[in-house]
């Protein structure tokens, strides 16, 4: 479809249908965070199709075996079964035939099972492991959602409230988009400033694509649920996305002494300086002399890249709070946003300054691709983009889902490091596009 | 609607063989909770019809269901018009369509896609939120197909009724329901099949249908590799229905038999033995003196030009042994496969067999071949035992390969050539010989300083 109206944002649809969808799912999002608990048994209680196609996709995503279960609910159990029937006997069931002794059932809904209307809240009382539920419907939200409901709720469910503080303390949370490594970079760099760090989800030991007598069957590496039970002594919380907010304040609701760092992205100078210079206040001291190099490096990029990325176009699309970083990099070294493709509404895409910010599918999306010298979105862009010769943008595959390239999940752009490495990428691209298209 | 019956009637139908053991009202693959591991039936009835490439395929349910889905199989087309099986429609229900139904946003929905994309057909894919929430997606289709004067065909395979293959008969159900018999071939010959379960992954179909035009063998339809549905329509018009491996799609051709008197054989395409095979079959089947003949020619002529060809690799295969740990048929036909390339195969498992694979799975590696119940317990010994070069299974097994010291084919990842027909075995011999000759696993298998440095105490 030739689109000729401008789609304004909004929270309302302007299509009765998705063509060509980039949204992902609630419970999609929820099944992630879960890979991310060490030990746990993420249960999808849906029809055995929803875990299936999440696990194949996220298998693809990120070349790596994924930990995931569903209740396999039927015609007969959705009418007849409140939830207590499959989601005990599935526990027993799994548990029993894997012979494993999981630390925590991340149990999720989908849409079949809100619909329904279980109390999967009430089935708490009869499971002897430690149980964390969440609602996540997949006809509302987006994966996004689906994964800060999941932090939110191991907050609310699992850390107990506390009264003190360890001042040097700090617990991330980083939005569903960042990547195993991202995450082991953030990490390490709040380590570098003498900072005793928990990620939660935290995919850098769980999802990075590590070689080792794996089966997939509970969630590998991670934070553990014995951790996140005294996340209420943490003096300092960080929400990395607009989604995590959510998260970070059911924190404070533990302990009012935590205090609240909120950063929409990690992306370019601006944002990591404000990042650095946030930790820099409360440790009293200076950043590493690599963390300073990296600084001077992440500014020669922008000089050396800012002549090709600022006679260019971009269209991006995504999850947003991916797309707000990648926005705002971009335009740092002058770089033209021609549109913004959101995957859900969210109220940080009310901030970025591009031609046009909406929520939408890939019909709406190529609209904007004839004229963008550069597209950055996911895997399914690619044949869009370059079946028919008709559009002469470069792609650069970011975001969910991405099934063809490899070492997805060893990918950084965050920070003064990611950054520098993320702009030369974006202008080697370009020089493909623009001199040899 | 879908019916209780009617699921009833697919889950044991009498052709299957495995049916015979089973107690009355005893199904194929009621999902036990917590173990059930594979796709739902909506993904069972997704790929029966996908490949349908001048049809739209719209899901009706919430964003799971296609979100994750669409353009992840390498079914390919030769279509000339736009291409709808690498693009992907749903309406996204949102919390309103669940309290309210979901009819309008369907309705606008089709007309939507007849609007800007005017395709031959849409098929509507009712999920589990859908058909719980009791949306009349029949009566919305009827007066979809009535208003735009084109087939829009309602599935009723929601995820929660069962796996992918009883999702595979309900799609087969709606095709014979709605389309077969509504429309006339051109012209037809006595030489005119079906293709039924096919669905051209990587191109599957393409390495034995040349041999099927000289032979002259002409394909009226298919069920849906490289499918059209102008074509499916005139099924009915077909001599013989030719299942390919799947079991699923039994009861459709047993129906077929039934209405329009067409019989069926079941084949498979995979290693040269089944190619050879099914091809004589078939024209057996269609028993024209002069199309066996044919074949026979062309048999006779292709395999010594293909045996030429394999000559190569069955010397530098002499002497190798294979462990093969998959599902399904693949426990089986590339067993096949590989014997025809001089390997012996010493184990394979039947863990998600029928009885039926076991079976061909037990005649293909003889009395000394080892048939594996758990695979994954059991393969390092066999391969020890075997003395085994090379492991053929699914990722996971990986480790074992390594630990082993022997070389490893991921036999389920997503494909990106065929290893059907005559064409097919030699693009399995290359990956083969690739991973015969890769030194990556007796190289990563190496140890690490850590483990071998002994650091003297200071």
């Amino acid at each position: 479809m030739e689109c000729n109206e401008v789609i304004a944002l909004s929270r309302q649809e302007h299509k009765p249908l998705q063509v060509n969808p980039i949204k992902h799912s609630q419970p999609m999002g929820a099944a992630l965070a879960f890979c991310g608990i060490r030990n746990c048994l993420p249960l999808m209680h849906a029809a055995q199709g929803c875990a299936s196609y999440t696990k194949v996709f996220f298998t693809r995503h990120f070349n790596e075996p994924i930990p995931l279960y569903s209740t396999s609910v039927t015609d007969i159990t959705a009418v007849l079964d409140g939830g207590d029937y499959s989601i005990l006997l599935s526990i027993e069931n799994i548990t029993q035939k894997n012979k494993f002794a999981p630390e925590l059932i991340g149990l999720h809904t989908t849409g079949l099972t809100e619909t329904k209307g279980d109390d999967i809240r009430g089935v708490g009382m009869h499971i002897e492991i430690p149980y964390c539920y969440v609602n996540t419907p997949d006809f509302e939200g987006g994966m996004e959602s689906g994964w800060a409901l999941t932090a939110k709720a191991l907050i609310d469910q699992h850390t107990k409230p506390q009264s003190h503080v360890r001042p040097n303390k700090i617990l991330l949370l980083p939005h569903v988009s960042m990547s195993p490594l991202e995450v082991e970079k953030l990490k390490a760099l709040c380590e570098s400033f003498g900072f005793e760090t928990c990620a939660l989800p935290d995919l850098s030991s769980s999802m990075d694509g590590f070689f080792g007598e794996q089966q997939g069957k509970l969630a590998q590496g991670g934070i553990g649920i014995d951790e996140i039970e005294v996340l209420g002594n943490c003096g300092t919380v960080i929400s990395v996305g607009s989604s995590m907010r959510i998260a970070a304040e059911a924190l404070l609701a533990k302990n009012p002494r935590i205090s609240h760092l909120h950063f929409d992205h990690l992306m370019g100078l601006k944002m990591s300086d404000n990042f650095i210079g946030a930790l820099m206040e409360k440790r009293q001291i200076a950043p590493s002399p690599s963390v300073k190099r990296w600084r001077g490096r992440l500014q020669d990029a922008m000089l050396d890249t800012h002549f090709m990325i600022g006679s260019s176009r971009f269209v991006i699309t995504g999850e947003p709070d991916m797309c707000v970083g990648i926005a705002e990099l971009l335009q740092s070294v002058g770089g033209t946003i021609a549109a913004v493709v959101s995957t859900v509404y969210s109220p940080v895409l009310e901030i970025i300054e591009a031609e046009r910010v909406f929520v939408g599918d890939l019909e709406d999306a190529k609209t904007y691709f004839k004229d963008a010298d550069l597209v950055i979105s996911n895997f399914h862009a690619e044949r869009i983009l370059h079946s028919n010769g008709e559009y002469h943008a470069g792609l650069l595959l970011r975001g969910f889902p991405n099934y063809e390239e490899l070492g997805n999940q060893l990918r950084s752009d965050q920070l003064y490091e990611g950054g520098t490495c993320f702009l030369f990428e974006v202008a080697n691209k370009l020089r493909e596009v623009k001199h040899h298209g | 609607m879908v019916n209780r019956a009617k699921i009833k009637e697919l889950l044991n139908e009498s052709a299957c063989s495995h049916s015979k053991e089973k107690k009355p009202g005893e199904g194929c693959d009621k999902p036990k909770p917590g173990l059930a591991a594979g796709g739902c039936a909506f993904d069972g009835a997704q790929i029966s019809l996908f490949p349908y490439a001048d049809a739209v395929h719209l899901v009706h349910g919430p964003q799971t269901c296609l979100g994750a889905s669409w353009e992840t199989r390498e079914t390919l087309s030769s279509y000339e018009g736009r291409d709808h099986t690498v693009m992907g429609f749903t309406t996204g229900i949102r919390t309103n369509d669940v309290i309210f139904g979901g009819d309008k946003r369907l309705e606008a929905s089709i007309d939507f896609i007849m609007k800007e994309y005017a395709p031959e057909a849409i098929f509507v894919y009712s999920t589990c939120v859908t058909a719980m929430v009791g949306d009349d997606i029949d009566m919305t289709c009827k007066r979809g197909s009535e208003k735009h004067g084109v087939p829009v065909v309602p599935v009723h395979a929601p995820g929660f009724v069962g796996g992918k293959n009883l999702g595979s008969r309900l799609a087969g159900e709606a095709v014979l329901e709605h389309l077969i018999g509504t429309k006339e071939p051109e012209f037809t010959t006595p030489y005119d099949i079906n293709l039924i379960g096919d669905y051209n992954v990587t191109g599957d179909m393409w390495q034995y249908l040349p041999l099927f035009e000289k032979i002259g063998i002409r394909v009226l339809s298919s069920l849906s590799g490289d499918g059209r549905v102008g074509s499916i329509r005139t099924a009915h018009r077909a001599r013989l229905n030719v299942i390919v491996c799947a079991k699923s799609l039994i009861t459709l051709c047993r129906k077929m038999k039934e209405q329009y008197g067409i019989p069926w054989i079941s084949v498979s395409f995979y290693g040269k033995r089944d190619t050879a095979f099914a091809i004589r079959e078939i024209v057996r089947a269609l028993g024209d003196e002069k199309l066996i003949a044919k074949a026979e020619e062309v048999l006779t002529e292709e395999e010594e030009k293909l045996e030429a060809r394999l000559k190569p690799y069955r010397e530098m295969f002499a002497g190798k042994k294979a462990v093969l740990n998959t599902g399904g048929n693949k426990s089986w036909s590339i067993a096949s496969g590989l014997q025809d390339l001089g390997i012996e195969v010493v184990a394979t498992s039947i863990r998600k067999s029928t009885e039926d694979d076991i079976e061909k799975a037990k005649a293909y590696l003889g009395p000394n071949g080892v048939l594996m119940k758990a695979p994954a317990a059991e393969q390092a010994k066999v391969i020890d035992e075997k003395g085994a070069d090379i492991l053929l299974a699914g990722g996971r097994s990986l480790y074992t390969a390594i630990k082993k010291k022997i070389s490893f084919i991921d036999v389920n990842q997503e494909k990106k050539v065929s290893y059907g027909g005559f064409e097919g075995l030699l693009n399995l011999a290359e990956d083969l010989k690739h991973a015969f000759n890769n030194p990556v696993f007796a190289n990563v298998s190496e140890k690490a300083p850590w483990e071998t440095v002994s650091m003297e105490a200071e």
